[in-house]
């Protein structure tokens, strides 16, 4: 899923909060009340493009493969398939066999309003659906040009009135019953990434059928979970309860060794899911979700970055007043980087590198940090960040802005070199910003960083649907925003700056260097090898040197949980995680009176 | 007509006079006055042309070296109250200007034509007026880009509503008084009518509503740069709200309080003014 997050939805990133009523903790069974910090589009898997919406849907529907809840690095495990598939030996053909005894959850799109059991078709079924040209799912990217046939499937649908989903695609189908294959029209080293990504999740076709443009609103899954009485209401609070029908899955045994010693394998063999309901709350302001969380209503949160400093007053340890309450401190750096795009539609960056690498210099990312990421994040060198192959450690790219003096003057002079010395003759650059406050700062920030060597920048703030559209349309000059990763591999950030990428794609920014273009071409098709890694880090190198973009940061994710919240690991790839977070209520209990 | 301009003349005189007797009012003046000098230096360059300057570190609090503290960037919260101070006072003159010409305009031809061109004019305003103001505004936003040329505009276009309905609702009562009558029978045109002769006749209505409206768009403004729609790039006591939202957690109350104290007495000020003039103006409140 495309999950650009806000530049400075920083620890929003880990949005979900669980709340828990202490009135309500003597109901029966355990709840979990978690809280979102965005809205929700719906529960429909194919448009599914942002964490918040995905999550959600993780809850309901599931995929062939997921994310084991315990390993890092993370590592892909069969969920509704019963093994890893069998892949041909030119890589192109994956088998997979899918678990038998799989059931939709009861609903009354089935006959009697009983699930009945998944099978290879609805897989079929569900990919089409992504490929529906009249659907317009949010997720074909990630399949386009991928799957034999599949391309021309959509492209003959998208002139005839109606789509026949019964017409076979040669390289989607369901051998028998239980088996499903797929046949891939190019290498695509990451497709099984993709299998594990909500937008490829498993829908009735029944439900589809029944609810028709209401099916955003109607889930029916196979998940742990269900809506409770099968509607999303589009409310700001969403309540889920245990699926019935849900099989037999249990809780890992095996954990990386971090995680095994912080005896986070007490619930092993233990079936999921763990509690009984979960409540979602959407609480979009920072603030509101902290006092919540204060008051042992939210089980976990981000901490907001205003509330760092006496949260965590040396920057690494919690203040004793938040020990004292149980209260655990998780830190973990997130895959993401954050970035001020130029627009190389643009003749003005386009063709000169040193303006851009002047601009870079100017930008002094060490403060940044201090003012916006409390000096917790990692200034970024290039696209790559550290935790995945193609990221080089100890890396300092010579224009990346560090606020030194001896910068300043090399920006000043590559400004020169560049045709505008002391910034004369250079139009007024926009830079193009989210709305949020801290957005607003950030694109502040800029013009003053800008202002040292004489460039004029004009902020503006845009609503976030605003601004992604005047990137599709290429109405921007600069722009400051995020990329967090959609799967643990370095192709998902450099095909941010792939040529053929370009917007609408994921390429906002338009970059296009033949080098660069060549090199992932190459990269793309392959195996992870070291040739790979090396093709990779090439790449990220390029990118730093040739300035694309003015890199931000890549940032931590500092997450506070309540003692009684059993299970909590930080994740990049947290859909899903639901089923396998505990409840310890009578610890729940005591500890809410101390807060 | 002899007797009639000597009693226009002693009634500016005489709500001159009880304006200056009211010591509430005579504050209220100084304060818009001080507000309005404030506004003309800043904006000349001569005091806080450099608001955007680093003077100390983040967030420092208020102390006697920092009036107000600092934000987020090591600038001074009172240059920026200054600055924004600047920012309100022309969107309120601006706007004000605007709902004036707009509003007296309009009101003047339908309520003294009448008939088809009234027709025209009342379906008009009553569309503009039958839009969610706050909608209006984000669309007009949108449309001219955002900026203090979008405020002024948004501002402008839809707040004068308001007083065409007041001017149109006058004219309807003055156009047939005699002295109009009058007026037609020594032959004056409608222009001469309307400009020379009805409207001095209404224009306390005028000013009293300009001083109402100079606070309303004072604080829509502030509302409008709150969300994000209002000016960019030069401080707002909007965007000094919308800063201290978040500063707040850290107890960083100095740029709210700066903010909020600079706009509340100005459009206090401006209240109490419009009330005084009310007061003054009105022949219907006289000698109450």
């Amino acid at each position: 899923m495309k999950k650009i997050s806000f530049i400075l939805s920083i620890l929003a990133l880990v949005g979900l909060l669980g709340t828990s009523c202490t009135k309500k903790a003597d109901i029966k069974g355990k709840t979990l009340n978690m809280a979102v910090s965005s809205q929700v589009k719906g529960m429909d898997p194919i448009y599914a493009n942002d964490r918040y919406s995905s999550n959600e849907v993780a809850r309901i529907y599931e995929g062939l493969l997921e994310y084991h809840y315990l390993k890092r690095p993370y590592t892909l495990v069969p969920n509704l398939a019963e093994a890893m598939p069998i892949v041909s030996k030119d890589g192109l053909t994956y088998t997979f066999k899918i678990k038998k005894g799989i059931m939709f959850q009861n609903d009354a799109a089935f006959p009697e309003g009983n699930g009945r059991e998944l099978v290879a078709e609805d897989f079929v079924f569900s990919i089409k659906r992504l490929a529906d040209p009249k659907l317009q799912g949010l997720g074909w990217w990630l399949l386009d040009g991928k799957i034999t046939g599949l391309n021309e499937w959509r492209k003959k649908y998208t002139e005839l009135p109606t789509v026949d989903y019964e017409e076979e695609v040669e390289g989607l189908k369901a051998l028998d019953r239980y088996t499903l294959q797929f046949k891939l029209a190019k290498p695509f080293p990451q497709f099984l990434y993709a299998l594990a990504m909500p937008f490829t999740f498993a829908v009735a076709k029944e439900a589809v059928a029944k609810y028709g443009n209401e099916f955003l609103n109607h889930p029916v899954g196979t998940g742990p979970f269900a809506i409770k009485d099968g509607v999303f209401k589009q409310t700001k609070k969403i309540t889920y309860v245990k699926n019935p029908t849900f099989r037999e899955k249990k809780f890992p045994c095996e954990a990386s060794a971090k995680f095994e010693k912080e005896g986070l394998l007490a619930d092993c063999g233990k079936k999921l899911p763990l509690v009984d309901r979960v409540i979602v709350n959407i609480i979009e302001e920072d603030q509101p979700r902290w006092l919540n969380f204060q008051k042992g209503k939210v089980e976990y949160v981000s901490v907001p970055k205003d509330n760092f400093d006496t949260v965590i007053p040396d920057a690494k340890n919690l203040s004793p007043e938040y020990l004292s309450k149980g209260i655990d401190l998780m830190v973990s750096p997130s895959l993401d980087v954050t970035y001020t795009a130029f627009n190389h539609d643009l003749k003005l960056f386009k063709d000169n590198v040193k303006l851009r690498q002047a601009m870079s210099l100017a930008y002094d990312v060490n403060t940044s940090n201090k003012l916006f990421y409390n000096n917790q994040a990692i200034p970024a060198q290039s696209v790559v960040p550290p935790g995945i192959a193609g990221h080089i450690e100890n890396y300092v790219s010579p224009y990346r802005g560090n606020g030194s003096p001896e910068q300043l003057v090399q920006a000043k002079k590559l400004l020169a070199e560049a045709g505008y010395p002391e910034g004369k003759g250079l139009p007024e650059i926009t830079y193009d910003c989210p709305s949020s406050t801290v957005t607003r700062q950030i694109g502040e920030y800029f013009k003053k960083q800008m202002a040292k060597i004489g460039i004029n920048v004009k902020v503006t703030q845009n609503p976030w649907p605003e601004l992604q559209k005047k990137i599709t349309t290429r109405n921007v000059m600069a722009y400051g925003i995020a990329w967090g990763a959609d799967y643990p591999d370095a192709e998902n950030f450099l095909q941010l700056l792939y040529g053929p990428n370009k917007a609408p794609g994921a390429n906002g920014s338009g970059y296009n260097n033949p080098e660069l273009n060549r090199l992932f071409k190459v990269a793309a098709v392959m195996q992870d090898s070291p040739e790979r890694t090396a093709l990779y880090e090439k790449m990220n190198r390029i990118a730093a040197e040739e300035v694309p973009w003015i890199y931000g940061v890549h940032r931590q994710s500092f997450v506070l949980k309540h003692s009684w919240l059993k299970n909590f690991v930080n994740s990049d790839f947290d859909a899903g995680i639901a089923q396998y977070l505990n409840i310890d209520k009578k610890m729940k209990i005591e500890m809410v009176k101390k807060l | 007509m002899a007797t009639n301009e000597q009693e226009s003349k002693s009634l500016w005189h005489h709500a001159w006079d009880s304006l200056m007797s009211d010591r509430t009012t005579v504050i209220a003046m100084s304060i818009v006055l001080i507000y309005s000098v404030v506004a003309l230096l800043s904006s000349t360059g001569l005091i806080v042309s450099d608001w955007s300057k680093e003077v100390g570190p983040s967030y420092a609090p208020p102390s006697s070296e920092f009036l107000f503290g600092l934000d987020i960037f090591g600038r001074s919260v009172f240059a920026k109250t200054v600055k924004a101070t600047e920012i309100a006072m022309s969107v309120g003159l601006v706007t004000g200007i605007l709902t004036v010409l707009i509003g007296v305009t309009l009101g003047s031809i339908a309520g003294y034509y009448g008939g088809k061109v009234d027709e025209v004019l009342v379906w008009f305003y009553t569309t503009v007026s039958s839009i969610p103001g706050i909608m209006l505004l984000i669309s007009i936003a949108f449309i001219v880009g955002k900026g203090l040329l979008a405020v002024y505009l948004s501002l402008g276009l839809t707040s004068w509503t308001g007083l065409f309905r007041l001017i149109r609702g006058e004219f309807i009562r003055h156009k047939d008084r005699e002295y109009v009558q009058a007026a037609t029978a020594i032959g004056g045109g409608d222009f001469r009518k309307i400009f020379k002769h009805i409207l001095p006749n209404v224009f306390h209505i005028v000013i009293i509503n300009f001083s109402l409206q100079f606070q309303f768009a004072i604080k829509s403004e502030v509302i409008l740069s709150y969300l994000g729609l209002g000016v960019q790039g030069v401080p707002s006591w909007g965007t000094m709200i919308n800063d201290a939202k978040l500063e707040l957690a850290r107890g960083n109350w100095w740029q709210l309080a700066a903010a909020t104290a600079a706009m509340m007495v100005v459009v206090l000020a401006f209240n109490i003014l419009g009330d005084s003039l009310r007061d003054a103006l009105d022949p219907k409140l006289k000698g109450k």
